[in-house]
């Protein structure tokens, strides 16, 4: 892979006139101007199409799917108009990372949304029976991008622990009686946990995994924005990304964010299947140059995965995705620098936004990848690679 | 947006008031976090990045001092707009000094929060309505509490009481308070809160002098409890412990909950609660 690879790492808002679609309404003008100016200044071949699709009204239900490759078109256009070295679509055919999974697996039912942080909320699943895959979810996502994309493309999708993490679990451990003793109650909680997550991995996640590499992807980010949630499950996590990967002919990579990373270590040295961790930072930093330690408090963990016995690329978030600050070219060179210094070796280390721009409006999360593609530039001149 | 929380609040209120609880709540739902209100009424406090809250999906923006600590310019009442008698929520002084991002000693900054913010929303809690002041403590059931930091901690609920119009708990929860269950029993509040999804109702020992406070759903699982083991659970907390008061709540914030689900366990704790008055009776 290619020096300071540059990629994204998930998802990308949805355009006003693909939600509009979605909820059975006419799009509004300014969704039909969107889609109309998008369209143009990222050179989507055909998009006069798309406007006139809106234009008649509420799209009817049978050409929903129609939307969706809209939308994924768009946005696959707007990393590769941005510079990316790798693409995907921004998860624009899926209805959210976690909802999209549950919804095409056996065993969940939906409870109803939870709040997630300031007035963010997602809607939470049940595992009420045996978990399995009804059939692979992401292969029509792929075979759509794959068919449009120009670039090479990386496949993030949700991992064994994140799901389950996210689940209630009504089926594994049933039990309520919290007058038992304490040890017994614990003792049933992990085995229950490490059914459920082994359970998602090898019959959720591997399946998924092998229809996609037979057709034809490459590089698939199982993505574990949970993975720290419960420190003393590390190990678990670890489990469950080697199981659902080992054997199989693919590069894995991995993704985590919003976590104290020192908690990763030293559980991740087990995790030998993953090539690549792709870890949000920015959240932590200064917006001050440098490249010194003190100018980057956000990245001084780094180290950790430098010193990894199978020593895995990483890929660094350089882009605080809860925020509309445009870091400017200079600001992503430098946190850059500090990593390449820290690596000593810039074939180790890719460069991402902290997280999916998800929250971010389709121009800032532009503004802030076009300025991450510029500041990687300029750290290349300094590197001279 | 406003008529959205109003409403919001006004079901909460009737489901407490169907539920015949004994203390209402607003569940904070304006709060965006446990900090944010008093964080944004501070001006040496900004909120800053994403931080996980402890164990779950959910996450706080990391409090960040700025300078010292100056007085806030007006204080959040949580709760005032509800029936009376009313429950105020806080962060414990300990949480909140271990929460904020800071270089200092997180001993002083805890006595500075207490005496500037904590202080200040309690007084004015109380001086509203509320009868309780309900602080809520995570961080020691969940990384503990260094043995160092007692002095200053009951310092911290000292200032805090003083002159306190209203009954003042301390709610430990997500981890087993049973280590730390000598010394909280110490503590000058009105009552302890237990975690009893993470504690072991055998371990809170007998002949207590402060209310007891059972956490005794889970409030972070979708099964719900049932009304018979929940009353008995605290049955059997009250033959153990025999608290001078016992109050029934769930173990920790409804928050990770679907409201349907947290309302009917809401409806759990009071039916069991309700039972086992009708037997003390």
């Amino acid at each position: 892979m290619r020096a300071l690879l540059t990629h994204e790492v998930g998802s990308l808002a949805k355009p006003g006139w693909r939600v509009r679609a979605y909820q059975e309404v006419a799009a509004t003008e300014a969704d039909v101007d969107e889609a109309r100016r998008w369209g143009r200044r990222l050179d989507v071949p055909g998009h006069e199409e798309l406007v006139e699709l809106l234009q008649r009204g509420p799209v009817p239900r049978e050409r929903r799917d129609e939307i969706r490759r809209w939308s994924s078109l768009y946005a696959v256009r707007l990393l590769e108009s941005a510079g990316l070295d790798v693409v995907y679509d921004g998860e624009q055919q899926r209805s959210e990372m976690y909802d999209w999974a549950v919804s095409h697996t056996e065993g969940f039912e939906r409870r109803g949304s939870v709040r997630s942080f300031d007035n963010k909320y997602y809607s939470k699943a049940a595992v009420v029976g045996p978990v399995s895959l009804r059939r692979p979810f992401h292969d029509d996502e792929f075979a759509y991008v794959r068919s449009v994309a120009k670039t090479d493309l990386k496949v993030p999708i949700t991992g064994a622990y994140t799901i389950a993490d996210w689940s209630f679990d009504e089926w594994y451990d049933r039990t309520t009686d919290l007058s038992r003793p304490l040890w017994e109650r614990r003792a049933d909680r992990r085995r229950a946990r490490r059914d459920l997550v082994l359970g998602v991995a090898r019959q959720v996640i591997r399946p998924n995994l092998e229809s996609l590499i037979g057709l034809g992807a490459r590089w698939i980010q199982i993505d574990e924005p949970g993975a720290s949630t419960e420190p003393d499950e590390l190990d678990l996590v670890c489990e469950s990304f080697n199981a659902s990967v080992e054997g199989l002919q693919a590069t894995f990579s991995t993704h985590l964010c919003f976590s104290d990373y020192h908690l990763f270590f030293p559980a991740i040295e087990k995790m030998n299947g993953c090539r690549q961790f792709c870890v949000g930072f920015a959240n932590y930093d200064s917006r001050e140059l440098g490249t010194h330690a003190e100018q980057r408090p956000g990245y001084a963990v780094i180290a950790k995965f430098r010193d990894l016995p199978y020593r895995p690329i990483l890929g660094v978030g350089v882009l605080d995705i809860h925020s509309d600050f445009i870091e400017p070219p200079e600001l992503v060179r430098d946190r850059v620098l500090y990593a390449v210094d820290v690596f000593d070796d810039p074939a180790r280390i890719h460069v991402t936004p902290d997280c999916g721009l998800r929250t971010r409006s389709w121009e800032v999360a532009y503004q802030k990848l076009r300025n991450m593609v510029a500041g990687v530039e300029m750290a290349r001149r300094a590197i001279g690679v | 947006m406003d008529r959205a929380f109003a409403q919001d609040l006004s079901d909460l209120v009737e489901l407490q008031r169907r539920a015949r609880l004994d203390y209402y709540w607003d569940g904070l739902l304006r709060w965006q976090d446990l900090f944010r209100p008093l964080v944004d009424a501070n001006p040496s406090l900004q909120a800053g990045g994403l931080a996980r809250w402890f164990d779950n999906n959910a996450f706080y923006r990391t409090p960040q001092l700025v300078g010292r600590l100056e007085p806030s310019d007006g204080l959040p009442l949580p709760g005032q707009e509800l029936p009376r008698p009313w429950v105020a929520t806080l962060p414990s002084p300990y949480l909140f000094s271990r929460a904020i991002e800071t270089d200092g000693d997180p001993n002083q900054l805890m006595e500075e929060v207490t005496e500037l913010l904590l202080a200040p929303a309690a007084r004015s809690a109380a001086a509203a309505g509320a009868a309780v002041v309900h602080l809520q403590e995570p961080w020691i059931g969940f990384h503990g509490i260094e043995p160092e930091d007692w002095p200053s901690f009951e310092a911290a609920l000292r200032t805090l009481a003083n002159g306190l119009e209203a009954r003042l708990v301390l709610h430990v929860a997500y981890g087993d308070a049973a280590p730390y269950l000598d010394r909280l029993r110490r503590l000058p509040v009105d009552a302890i809160g237990v975690d009893l999804v993470e504690t072991d109702y055998r371990s809170l020992g007998g002949e207590w002098t402060l209310g007891l406070v059972a956490g005794c759903v889970d409030a972070r699982r979708s099964l719900v409890e049932s009304v018979d083991e929940t009353a008995e659970l605290l049955r059997q907390v009250a033959e153990v412990a025999r608290p001078p008061a016992l109050f029934a709540v769930p173990n920790s914030e409804l928050a990770f909950l679907p409201a349907p689900i947290a309302a009917r366990k809401v409806t759990v704790v009071a039916e069991a609660a309700g039972r086992l008055r009708e037997e003390v009776a």
